[in-house]
């Protein structure tokens, strides 16, 4: 429930994917067929000529090279800030404040504003969920999915525990959050397993 | 089912193909970083770190000479598969292992790890078999409950059958899976 860009993922990694396979194509064609081998240098001494000209005409100053060397320098930074925007995009969406309401004097008779923090729900489910013993471990946190703050619980069950009186359970909890809260915050439930569940022992006895 | 909950299940049952979008991010920054420097030692006229631009695009206009046709076909046929694996990741749907489980009040994805180790604790009270006899694969849509009974003891698949099914029924999965019961043909002893 993170505001990871999947769409976006999911275009360059095809954009950069076509890139590649055509290039690896072109590299084996040369490789292999001597014909493409001739067509390329026949096609690009001209281009590599044309391109040492106008390095050449471009010169800044004597000592200096072309500006069109600083232009790709140019590119090349447009490009390292679009990479590293794309990595720092990954895994995004935290939130601190389940719930925001502005009260107005004309309401109940005082202006002002309640903010509720997430730590509020995270703690009261999280402290609830950790006296279980059939339960390895279970953390909560809360994230800002589509403009709406929602808690994420993920909890990892011993071996051989029926998950759905897990969540059941779960939404018991949930609901009486909501009765303590007064609003329903949306919620999701992950149940998993990790190294800790798979290796203790299943519990025997209930 | 409301809009928001159909978007945060489908987010929660695919991949977000987040750590291949890091590695290939990484790796197209350090080369454009690296191209960088070059360019910029050739705009202020110093001496270039590793190959002159006009150098490398000079050898690379003559390529199928100046270098053994075999590095140069396996270096083709290295980016075709890596370009092969990131076509793949962008197209296919990518389904991560887990169920959806009904519940009225909250949303709840279950690991199909989780779902097995339980149907495999049912079956295996419904059957009198230990823990190791018993192996549970659970897919998007079915779960096949194989059992190695315990040699000189007969076991009932109809009466696991009906235990296992009656335990799917009541996670409420989404997909629905099919349950089939194998029970193997020879038993083990000293369990």
């Amino acid at each position: 429930m993170n505001g990871t860009p999947r769409g976006f993922n999911r275009f360059l990694l095809g954009l950069l994917g076509l890139v590649l396979l055509v290039l690896g194509a072109a590299v084996v064609a040369l490789a292999a067929v001597p014909a493409a081998g001739s067509w390329w240098q026949g096609w690009s001494a001209p281009q590599l000529e044309s391109l040492r000209a106008l390095a050449a005409r471009t010169r800044l100053s004597p000592t200096m090279g072309s500006w069109i060397w600083v232009l790709a320098a140019a590119c090349l930074l447009v490009v390292v800030i679009v990479m590293v925007a794309w990595i720092a995009n990954q895994g995004k969406g935290r939130t601190g404040i389940l719930l925001e309401r502005a009260g107005s004097a004309e309401d109940d008779g005082a202006a002002g504003k309640v903010v509720l923090s997430c730590a509020v729900a995270e703690q009261a489910l999280k402290s609830a969920l950790s006296e279980r013993t059939d339960l390895a471990s279970a953390s909560v946190s809360s994230w800002n999915f589509r403009g709406q703050a929602s808690l994420r619980v993920r909890v990892l069950p011993r071996q051989g525990v029926a998950p759905h009186e897990v969540a059941g359970d779960i939404g018991a909890l949930v609901e009486s959050l909501d009765r303590l809260l007064g609003v329903q915050v949306p919620v999701l439930v992950s149940i998993g397993s990790g190294a800790r569940s798979r290796f203790t022992k299943a519990e025997r006895v209930r | 089912m409301t809009g928001f909950t159909q978007r945060l299940l489908k987010r929660e049952t695919h991949s977000s193909r987040a750590p291949l979008s890091v590695a290939a991010a990484i790796l197209v920054s350090l080369l454009a970083v690296y191209c960088l420097l070059e360019a910029l030692l050739r705009a202020f006229g110093q001496p270039e770190w590793l190959v002159d631009p006009l150098t490398a695009a000079d050898r690379l206009s003559r390529l199928p000479a100046g270098i053994p046709a075999v590095l140069l076909g396996s270096i083709g046929v290295l980016a075709f598969l890596l370009g092969l694996v990131f076509l793949a990741h962008a197209v296919l749907p990518g389904r991560r292992a887990r169920h959806v489980m009904a519940d009225p009040r909250v949303v709840v994805v279950v690991d199909d790890e989780v779902i097995a180790s339980a149907l495999a604790r049912c079956a295996r009270v419904a059957a009198g078999v230990t823990r190791e006899q018993v192996v549970v694969v659970v897919s998007a849509a079915s779960v096949q409950v194989n059992v190695r009974p315990t040699s000189g003891i007969g076991i009932d698949g109809g009466r696991i059958q009906a235990a296992v099914d009656s335990e799917v029924a009541a996670m409420g999965l989404d997909p629905v899976p099919t349950v089939a019961v194998h029970l193997a043909s020879t038993g083990v002893i000293g369990v």
